[in-house]
């Protein structure tokens, strides 16, 4: 026999979900645990034999320290917050669109398509070119939406099978028709006749205000509006959506739309302000660092543009550190751990550690009314077992 | 060893289990003996599922320990407790539908042979089936069985694990009558046989019928146990409820207005691609409770999604206030007054990680003044919400409260309140008093026949008998997704509408 009495140390602890995570506490949790992570990573180098407060140093100098340092981060952040944008979306629906790196490729391709074949106005064809990235990205993303909304098949498969295709073909096009041969450049197109305006005596360009407006309108457009009500309830739960009439096929058709639009945006952004050519390495992997930010964001739009510029002025920071002699590998490591952390923080903010023995003996004895009084804290995605609710079958 | 009957083999002692907000058992004390029927009755909620799921491996004890034959135990998991001789039969069967009832019984089993044909399987199926005096047939497939069948698989499956100790369930809420009997039957001879037989069960009759003794648990803790030969009906049904509860149903005695409802000869499928509404027709007045009476799965789900839009129906109309709704949609039955309290409440009625707000709007956000153009205001989202709120006497702190935080009497006042706003011409309430306690099922009584007083008509699907004969007008017995036979609930006699629940024909006078 096997089963033996509980005890020891652990037995005596157990983790509760809170019912409410207040907002401090949210922040809290995370700043501790990017706390941790930079000391960790401190003691690390620190016995190979590096010096990390210096290092420290110059890299919050050359980020956060200086002008250029902090416009490098924005312009870094703008293509990682649409990308971000666009997975929050999906994941306000509980859809996973992996995908935001082939349709930031497909914004690009459309935009870059329009800026290299048809000639106009600047201001006119800007705008055209936006709508132009916004319409490739959704093109991208529509097999994949009618395969989710009408066989039902799985979307993460789907989107990440299509971001090599179109990897692919952005490269076909700018290493073969499309290449530059008045330059000596072998694998990008010529540069794009349309730029988006640099905001005066600085690198940045109107770009990284796009961002910012589209979050702001996305948060208003899910908590104001009645189709940003429908798109919570089916997240929040299918079966009521469909209780309540709500039509959850073109809610999911048009919200994978629409965070494909998001991120083709990303990718028209990209070569009309920051790259300005199209090649086969216009992304730097932001589709796929977009989900990192979502997930930091915990899906909320506004969260996506913090998440967004933190990631940015880490990966800067990682490049700072290259210069100083740290190894890329070592750089990426550090980035690694410093996620993590800052998701684990952000779950943990949601328990808190209590006494096993206080926990029964504290709770008062309810009787059936007292026990209507309090609200019973229990959460749908809890681990615990279900209260006894001793349901009759159906 | 087999040890005589009568002595102790289990011991429960100053067992707790606390849920975030509830104590589900409060300093329980219980002995299972050898060659024993051993009756836990409790209301819903009252914690002997609770308290079983501790003893068969599936939940531990906050406090409080379990001996087995002298010896201390402690399961982590249920096959550490069925290895100790200690197996459960749940409410919910735990079969897989796809697989024979061979293959069930001997699935995730270390006494599986190594290498297995079906015939092997079958044979050692129909040994055990004998042993047992239990019989299925070995090659059926699970979903071809009948529900009381399955249940003999579930059974099979836990004695040929050598289980000394018997829990079953709530066993006998998925039986007809009949299948009652010869359960009680089985379970006699397994006690005989010396073994230890757990029967959880909220009916009174089953206790008297089939138990040696009887434990009773009234939220959470035990408030009397005695041998079943010194109890009665009467002092079991006090000591369930307790001595404080008194009824305040006010049911006003009126005429029945216009004809609300007209249904008839509705054909529809259920989600396997099955008939399960053959030709049902129904007709429900102003200000009358209508009750449906059946066992669980002979279309109720069905029925009540049929008259909300929910389902598509086959053949036959379905006409409220005269008005054809036979391919309407949920919002076009809404928008004709019928409001449904469906049998979900967290999976179809309520969105648990939403706020009180965001969910007393849903059957409103499409219509001013909540809708203003594409926008929702807000304000006027919070004073519909509000005003719910305080109609249905739903306890909380504040309308930004997500509706998980709220217990579940409070979460279903929510969405009967909800629904109530809709619900100005027929209600339609399947099981909503179900898991919740006496006092919130009391309130939510009262409620449904607030509504039929003021002259609404209200369509009740319950599988809780007691409950259709207090609160109905008028009963309809369900059966196979017929109506098997109706009656003016002043003339209804139980035992007529359980022989109709358990698929009698009906007498022709009663229809």
């Amino acid at each position: 026999m096997n089963a033996s009495p509980r005890s020891g140390l652990f037995s005596a602890w157990q983790l509760r979900r809170r019912a409410d995570v207040p907002v401090w506490l949210d922040l809290l949790a995370r700043l501790a645990a990017i706390a941790l992570a930079l000391l960790l990573v401190g003691i690390v180098l620190k016995l190979s034999g590096l010096d990390p407060l210096a290092l420290g140093r110059k890299a919050l100098a050359q980020t956060l320290g200086s002008a250029y340092g902090l416009q490098q981060a924005l312009i870094l952040a703008t293509p990682l917050a649409m990308t971000g944008l666009a997975v929050a979306l999906g994941m306000r629906m509980r859809l996973w669109n992996i995908g935001a790196e082939g349709q930031l490729y497909l914004g690009a391709f459309f935009a870059t398509a329009l800026a290299l074949f048809v000639e106009g106005p600047p201001g006119v064809m800007l705008v055209l070119m936006f709508f132009a990235g916004a319409l490739g990205g959704a093109v991208w993303v529509l097999v994949p939406a009618l395969l989710r909304a009408y066989w039902n098949i799985n979307e993460i498969i789907t989107t990440l099978l299509l971001n090599f295709v179109s990897m692919l073909l952005v490269t076909h096009f700018a290493i073969g028709p499309w290449r530059d041969t008045g330059a000596s450049i072998l694998s990008a197109t010529r540069r794009l006749p349309y730029e988006i305006p640099v905001l005066g005596n600085s690198y940045l360009t109107a770009g990284v205000f796009i961002p910012v407006i589209l979050a702001l309108l996305l948060n208003l457009i899910l908590q104001n509006t009645r189709w940003g009500y429908e798109v919570r309830v089916i997240g929040g739960s299918r079966g009521v959506a469909e209780f309540a009439g709500i039509p959850v096929l073109r809610h999911i058709l048009l919200v994978m739309l629409f965070s494909g639009a998001l991120a083709g945006l990303a990718g028209m952004i990209e070569v009309s302000a920051t790259a300005h050519r199209l090649s086969g390495t216009i992304s730097n992997n932001y589709g796929y660092m977009g989900i990192i930010v979502a997930a930091l964001a915990n899906g909320s739009p506004v969260g996506v543009l913090i998440a967004a510029f933190w990631l940015a002025v880490l990966l800067n920071a990682g490049i700072v550190l290259q210069t100083s002699g740290l190894s890329v590998s070592a750089m990426l490591a550090i980035n690694g751990v410093i996620l993590i952390f800052a998701a684990v923080g952000e779950v943990a903010s949601q328990y808190r550690l209590v006494r096993r023995d206080m926990a029964a003996a504290s709770e008062p004895a309810t009787s059936g009314a007292g026990r209507e009084a309090e609200p019973v804290l229990v959460s749908s995605q809890d681990m615990e077992p279900i209260p006894p609710a001793e349901k009759s079958p159906r | 060893m087999t040890p005589a009957p009568g002595t102790v083999c289990v011991e429960m002692r100053g067992i707790w289990k606390h849920f975030p907000g509830v104590v589900a058992n409060h300093d329980i004390d219980l002995d299972l003996r050898h060659g024993e029927v051993h009756a836990l009755l409790g209301e819903n909620g009252a914690g002997k599922s609770t308290l079983m799921n501790i003893l068969s491996g599936i939940y531990q004890p906050d406090a409080g320990y379990i001996r087995l034959n002298g010896q201390i135990v402690h399961f982590r998991s249920p096959a550490q407790a069925i290895a100790c001789g200690i197996g459960m039969v749940h409410q919910h069967f735990r079969l897989v539908e796809m697989l024979t009832a061979a293959e069930n019984i001997h699935l995730g089993w270390n006494d599986t042979p190594w290498r297995i044909t079906a015939q092997a399987l079958a044979r050692r199926t129909l040994d055990y089936c004998a042993e047992f005096g239990l019989h299925v047939d070995p090659n059926a497939r699970i979903w071809q069985l009948s529900t009381g069948e399955q249940q003999r698989v579930e059974i099979l499956r836990v004695l040929a694990r050598g289980a000394r100790v018997l829990i079953l369930d709530e066993p006998t809420s998925v039986l007809t009558p009949n299948e009652a009997e010869e359960l009680f039957r089985v379970i006699q001879g397994l006690a005989a046989s010396g073994r230890s037989v757990v029967l959880i069960t909220h009916k009174l009759d089953e206790v008297l019928a089939a138990s040696d003794c009887v434990t009773v648990l009234r939220n959470g803790r035990v408030v009397a146990h005695s041998r079943t030969s010194a109890c009665d009906q009467r002092s079991l049904a006090n000591q369930l409820i307790g001595q404080e509860f008194v009824s305040r149903l006010h049911r006003r005695e009126q005429a029945p207005g216009e004809l609300v409802l007209d249904m008839r000869q509705v054909c529809a499928l259920n989600d396997r691609g099955l008939p399960a509404l053959r030709n049902l027709s129904l007709h429900l007045r102003e200000g009358e409770i209508l009750g449906i009476a059946g066992v669980a799965g002979n279309g109720q789900s069905e029925l009540a999604e049929v008259l909300s839009g929910l389902r598509r129906i086959d053949k036959g109309s379905i006409k409220v206030d005269g008005a054809d709704l036979t391919r309407s949609t949920p919002v076009g039955f809404v928008n004709a007054g019928v409001g449904h309290i469906p049998e979900d409440r967290l999976g179809m009625g309520l969105v648990s990680v939403f706020t009180i707000t965001d969910n007393a709007i849903l059957r409103k956000y499409k219509f001013p003044p909540i809708a203003r153009g594409l926008r929702i205001d807000g304000r006027a989202a919070s004073s519909y919400s509000q005003n719910i709120v305080a109609r249905s006497d739903v306890k909380t702190p504040s309308l930004k409260t997500l509706v998980r935080q709220l217990s579940g009497g409070n979460q279903q006042r929510l969405l009967a309140g909800r629904e109530m706003q809709v619900a100005s011409r027929l209600l339609i309430a399947v099981h909503p008093t179900q898991g919740l306690d006496v006092g919130a099922t009391e309130e939510v009584r009262r409620v449904l026949m607030e509504h039929r007083n003021n002259g609404s008509a209200v369509l009740l699907i319950s599988e809780d008998l007691d409950e259709i004969l207090i609160m109905s007008d008028r009963i309809a017995v369900i059966y196979n997704g017929e109506i098997a036979g109706e009656f003016d609930a002043a003339q209804a006699k139980r035992a007529e509408i359980g022989l109709l629940m358990g698929g009698a024909r009906p007498s022709r006078e009663a229809a």
